[in-house]
């Protein structure tokens, strides 16, 4: 029999012709569908809004403002004494009273005089590294960690929960006591103890969930077909966590924001005249019933950071889950 | 499962004594000394040392605790109190925070699930959204400023809660504490109802369910609260812990003799007093020890699918 | 779940309401603004612990009202003629238990304070009361060689090292109160003072509800007190608050009559016409002050060695701006070693800083002198910018934070090249870092244990206390002993002015930078009157309070 030799022309490429493509119902990769699912959640695009505002603010409103976070507005009178902008209730330009009703504080001044309103989005920033630090404790370590012990179980398992157990159990305070040794106080100290302790409470969650998963009908196909472990933690069982896990998150961001004021309360934490919103909270705490003002601007932005991440926290969940009903 | 128990109990004691010895060490390398040392000389302060055998190795040091320990004593405190008992002391002050922490638990709990079902029920509609809004709240503000909220307005501008705390009127007067202690866990627990509700009545199982005719109570009770409530029942146990230690800023608020202030006061008065910390490290661990430990019993309990041991065979 | 809910919290209502607390007229609502540590008074170190044993024991003497020493256990006294042997006559008073007041009690409890060795034991010794053989007790001697004896039971010797004529008024201090001591070996070790029933009082009033760290402390009158028939209040309660809003609130809610407030407050309080007619500022002997370290080993701090720069940052630190501005609680400024309302001269009645401008030339806030002080060190320094830490302990509530942050500020404002990096942290870390020497400067504070210059005085000789600012010189050393145990301790004015050249070594050297003598701002009810302020020692005393 001749064999036939393939010539040029015997294939065509179809691209020129009009063939008919399922547009409504496009393959799209996962991804971009969660992109799509996200961005067309109106809660989830109202809280990118309300964070990416906030973070808008912390990033220029302190290099706009006519004042350093740290300066305390002052004019000698007279008799040369000084005479400090301190405890101004908000006031805009010329509306105010005395010696500095030409001068706009939005927010009102501290007990210091210092504009609140600088120090506040100068607050807010150092919030914000505090937040997504936590974001990041909780997803890399507290996660891995405890999808480990959960999926591993028996004395993999057991050492690491009762490493948990050890580490848990030191006081926040004496583990920052002793971290103060070795470094200089202030952010990065704060820092270091979230790392220790931070993410403790996310790798619960995820071991719980990995518990209840790894026994699941597709974990055990997924086996049976000989995936990977890594594989399995990974791609099979971390996807069907994302729920709790998120939402775990979530409450690690405030939790991180008030042990940082916790910390500066006990004289560990940041270090003034610097400031972050907790300790700002805290300071406005101190003068709760006869300066109800300063404690406002650092609660409300906290406030609305909060709303915000949730709100993308559960736009991420509904995107992420291809169970929920909405998509 | 008696077995697997036993093991686990076994466990648990060797990790508390394992964390005692790591906060045996730690707090002996903290800064500070055990009592306070303002107006003594360098050369009282040495005398002072060896009194309490802090110069002594710290292995015979551990000894020595231990065996105080073991005697059913916390020995007695360094700079706190007289040096007077500890273990007395330490006891009424976990009285005080425990009373305030378990109604904290119970308001948490109760009104966490009760807005968490709430919100599930009514996914999407104005209910959730307004649940939603109500637990973000909840962790935006931190417990004390509640406190003081709740101290301006009901015990100042309506004076009907007493204004100070007040032991003669125990119940009456931890109302508005544990109220403010149970802000978070209201939210958390809200948070996670809602959202594992949601997930879990999406999920096939709860659908074959419905078309199969089952509907409202018997529903959530048979098919849908037991799965949502395991990760709740995860993050139940680490707050129940942190409630019943104490909270120390409340605590002094509101003039509660309880062990979130004991802590504060052993280690950032004028000495560290080893031995409270060191008794109060020890409470706290075993209680969170514990917690885990009864945690994950309830696992196997609440979900029958789960086996803790069943790797080991 | 809601109606279960709102039951219960209507019948928790109902049970609770029905034992409302009635308020008699006698009785005295206190804020007190810290824990008390102990009331054993070898072990009490705080400032309301003493007035907790002061309140409920009596000691040899007593203040009055303008704090002069008058009899109190003690009903008369002989000084032998070199002023070195007091011989204490005893009254008729008795404990609560019903036992008489010995001159036993004394020994036993001066002899048990000396051989515990706690931090308040330093006041047997060569440096204040110079109680015979003090210092070798205290470092582990035969307690029974202390100079103190009790021939009879009203009879009670002391012997001194020297003569210390501060002696009389210094018996009114806690630590040399008395304790039965019968009761005392009853109790189990160290349970004593821990409840009601292990303490004994022989004072004004008597415990009647106390635990270990409680925040509500109350006391009643003790009827069997030798002059029961002056004190009038009857009932003395305690409150333990640890915010300046919240004491402010308590107050005007009428559930404290005293409270103490800091500076927001007190400006609040003195726009309200009606809340400032309650205000009293009551001067303190607080000294608020700067502690250089001069060790030149320190890292950083060995520049601090050299005087004029030390001498620059005392001279750029605004004083009246840090007190009108931030702590606002009545507080002055100070440019003297030695706080203003404090140890008055005996024959002149003048207060021994009266004078604040005499060491102007050392101490002012001068911008232009203290640049060229900065140009002079940094000339000898060989160095153009000079960086350092400053620790404070975090405790004692805003003022202390404000004032640190309005120091940096000044500072480096007034000073180019200087920047200060502020260190906050708990007390005891902050005391463990004083006395290794680890910082370089320090904001700390002094109250004094009885009045007189030297309570500030002995702080900065070489053997000084832990805060020892790593200074030594020959001349205020000798001085110093010189008025202590030396020549100078008979001679009253001989020995009062040496101590002014004593402060002006010091602080022509700029050893430390003086800031402001600290003050009370309290707030008490118009029914409230009598109650006595001092400036040292126990603050504040109960005994003659009345509430009409």
């Amino acid at each position: 029999m001749k064999t036939y030799t393939p010539q040029q022309g015997d294939f065509d490429f179809i691209s020129g012709r009009d063939i008919n493509v399922d547009l409504n119902f496009a393959s799209q990769g996962y991804w971009k569908g969660v992109a799509i699912h996200f961005i067309r959640n109106r809660f989830a695009m109202t809280g990118l809004l309300l964070v990416g505002v906030i973070v808008l603010f912390a990033v220029f409103a302190p290099i706009v403002s006519s004042y350093s976070y740290q300066d305390i507005i002052s004019v000698t009178d007279t008799n040369g004494k000084q005479i400090v902008a301190k405890s101004l209730a908000p006031q805009l330009a010329g509306e105010g009273q005395g010696l500095f009703a030409d001068k706009t504080f939005i927010f009102g001044t501290d007990d210091m005089g210092r504009d609140l309103w600088t120090r506040t989005w100068q607050g807010a920033r150092v919030s914000l590294i505090i937040a997504f630090v936590a974001i990041f404790i909780d997803m890399l370590i507290g996660m891995s960690y405890g999808l480990f012990s959960g999926f591993f179980g028996g004395l993999i398992d057991n050492v690491m929960q009762r490493f948990i157990e050890i580490i848990g159990s030191i006081p926040t305070l004496v583990i920052i006591s002793i971290l103060a040794i070795f470094m200089d106080k202030g952010i990065g100290l704060v820092i270091a103890s979230l790392l220790i302790t931070e993410w403790i409470g996310m790798s619960k969650i995820a071991r719980a969930e990995c518990l209840k998963l790894k026994e699941r009908e597709y974990v055990l196909a997924s086996r049976t077909l000989g995936a990977g472990k890594l594989h399995i933690i990974f791609k099979q069982i971390l996807p069907n966590t994302i729920g709790p896990v998120i939402t775990q998150v979530m409450f690690s961001i405030p939790v991180a924001i008030f042990t940082e004021a916790f910390l500066s309360f006990v004289g560990v934490g940041i270090v003034l005249p610097q400031c972050s919103i907790g300790s700002l909270i805290e300071s406005g705490f101190n003068n709760i019933t006869i300066l109800p003002y300063q404690i406002l601007p650092p609660i409300l932005v906290l406030a609305i950071l909060m709303l915000g991440f949730n709100l993308i926290g559960d736009g991420f969940r509904e995107a992420l889950s291809p169970k929920l009903e909405d998509m | 499962m008696a077995k697997y128990i036993t093991k686990r109990i076994l466990m648990s004691i060797l990790t508390l004594f394992l964390i005692i010895f790591v906060l045996f060490v730690l707090i002996r390398i903290m800064p500070g000394n055990p009592f306070p040392v303002e107006r003594m000389s360098a050369e009282m302060i040495l005398q002072k040392r060896a009194e309490l055998g802090l110069d002594n190795p710290i292995l015979v040091q551990f000894a020595d605790y231990m065996s105080i320990l073991l005697s059913g004593s916390f020995g007695n405190g360094t700079s706190l109190y007289n040096g007077a008992p500890i273990k007395p002391i330490l006891l009424t002050c976990l009285e005080n925070s425990f009373k305030i922490g378990v109604l904290a638990i119970f308001f948490g709990t109760a009104a966490g699930l009760f807005i968490g079902i709430t919100a599930a029920l009514h996914r999407g509609k104005f209910l959730d959204g307004f649940c939603t809004v109500l637990s973000i709240l909840g962790v935006c503000i931190p417990s004390y400023v509640f406190m003081i909220f709740l101290q301006y307005f009901f015990s100042y501008k309506i004076p009907f809660f007493p204004y100070f705390f007040d032991p003669s009127q125990f119940i009456f007067s931890s109302i508005m504490p544990s109220l403010s202690l149970s802000l978070l866990s209201v939210s958390v627990i809200a948070r996670f109802t809602r959202n594992e509700m949601v997930e879990v009545m999406n999920s096939d199982y709860v659908k074959l369910a419905e078309s199969k005719g089952i509907y409202g109570f018997q529903l959530m009770r048979t098919h849908v609260l037991r799965n949502a409530l395991i990760p709740v029942v995860t993050v139940i146990a680490p707050l129940v812990v942190d409630l019943l230690t104490g909270a120390m800023v409340i605590e002094k608020i509101y003039g509660i003799n309880g062990v979130g202030k004991l802590m504060v006061d052993a280690i950032a008065g004028e000495g560290i007093d080893y031995n409270y910390v060191l008794a109060l490290g020890i409470v706290f661990s075993a209680l969170y020890i514990g917690a885990m430990l009864i945690l994950d019993i309830l696992y196997g309990i609440i979900d029958p699918r789960i086996r803790l041991a069943a790797k080991e065979n | 779940m809601k109606k279960i809910l709102v039951l219960i919290f209507f019948t928790l209502m109902l049970l609770t309401t029905a034992c409302g607390s009635d308020s008699s007229d006698d009785k005295l609502k206190v804020m007190l603004g810290s824990n008390i540590v102990s009331l054993d008074t070898a072990q009490a170190t705080d400032v309301a612990s003493f007035e907790m044993i002061s309140n409920c024991i009596d000691g040899l003497m007593q203040l009055d009202s303008n704090g002069k020493p008058i009899p109190a256990i003690a009903e008369s006294f002989d000084v032998s003629e070199d002023g070195k042997t007091y011989t204490f006559h005893l009254r008729d008073a008795k404990w609560t238990n019903g036992d008489d007041v010995t001159a036993e009690d004394f020994v036993f409890a001066w002899r048990r304070h000396c051989q515990k060795a706690e931090e308040y034991a330093y006041i047997f010794g060569s440096t204040v009361a110079c109680v015979k053989n003090a210092d070798d007790v205290i470092k582990g001697a035969d307690p029974s060689i202390l100079g103190v004896s009790a021939p009879d039971s009203k009879t009670l010797i002391v012997e001194l090292d020297a003569p210390v004529p501060f002696f009389p008024s210094l018996m009114s201090f806690p630590t040399f109160y008395p304790i039965n001591e019968k009761f005392y070996s009853a109790l189990e070790n160290g349970t004593y003072g821990t409840s009601p029933e292990t303490f004994l009082a022989n004072g004004a009033f008597s415990l009647s509800s106390y635990v270990p760290g409680a925040a509500n402390i109350q006391l009643k009158k003790n009827d069997s007190y030798w002059n029961a028939a002056k004190v009038s209040v009857n009932d003395l309660q305690y409150q333990v608050v640890s915010s300046s809003d919240n004491a402010l609130t308590a107050f005007k809610n009428g559930s404290l009559n005293v409270v103490e407030i800091s500076g927001n407050q007190v400006e609040h309080v003195k726009q309200n016409a009606e809340l400032s007619q309650n205000l009293q500022i009551v001067p303190t002997g607080l000294l608020q002050y700067i502690s250089f370290n001069q060790d030149p080993k320190n890292n950083h701090a060995g520049a601090l060695a050299n005087a004029n720069l030390r001498l620059a940052i005392s001279n750029a630190i605004d004083r009246e701006s840090l007190v009108d501005n931030y702590v606002m609680d009545g507080s002055q400024a100070t440019y003297t070693a030695i706080p203003r309302h404090f140890a008055p001269n005996v024959k002149t009645g003048k207060y021994f800083a009266e004078d604040q401008k005499q060491f102007a030339d050392y101490v002012s806030f001068n911008v232009d002198k203290a640049r060229e002080y900065l140009d002079k060190a940094k000339k000898e320094l060989g160095k153009d910018n000079f960086q350092f830490y400053v620790i404070y302990a975090n405790d004692g509530g805003d003022t202390v934070v404000k004032v640190v942050q309005a120091i940096k500020s000044q500072v480096e404002e007034n000073l180019p090249g200087v920047t200060l990096n502020l260190q906050p942290m708990p007390k005891a870390e902050y005391l463990d870092r004083l006395t290794k020497n680890s910082y370089d400067i320090a904001v700390t504070n002094w109250t004094p244990d009885y009045d007189d210059p030297m309570t500030f005085l002995t702080l900065w000789t070489t053997e000084g206390c832990v805060i020892a600012e790593h200074w030594s010189n020959a001349d205020y050393d000798r001085i110093i002993a010189d008025c202590t145990t030396g020549a100078l301790a008979a001679d009253y004015d001989a020995r009062w002015n040496a101590m002014y050249n004593a402060e002006k070594i010091l602080l022509e050297n700029a050893v430390i930078a003086p800031l402001y003598t600290g003050s009370n701002a309290m707030l008490i009810s118009n029914n409230v009157s009598g109650i006595d302020f001092h400036s040292a020692g126990v603050n504040r005393v109960f005994k003659s309070a009345a509430v009409k």
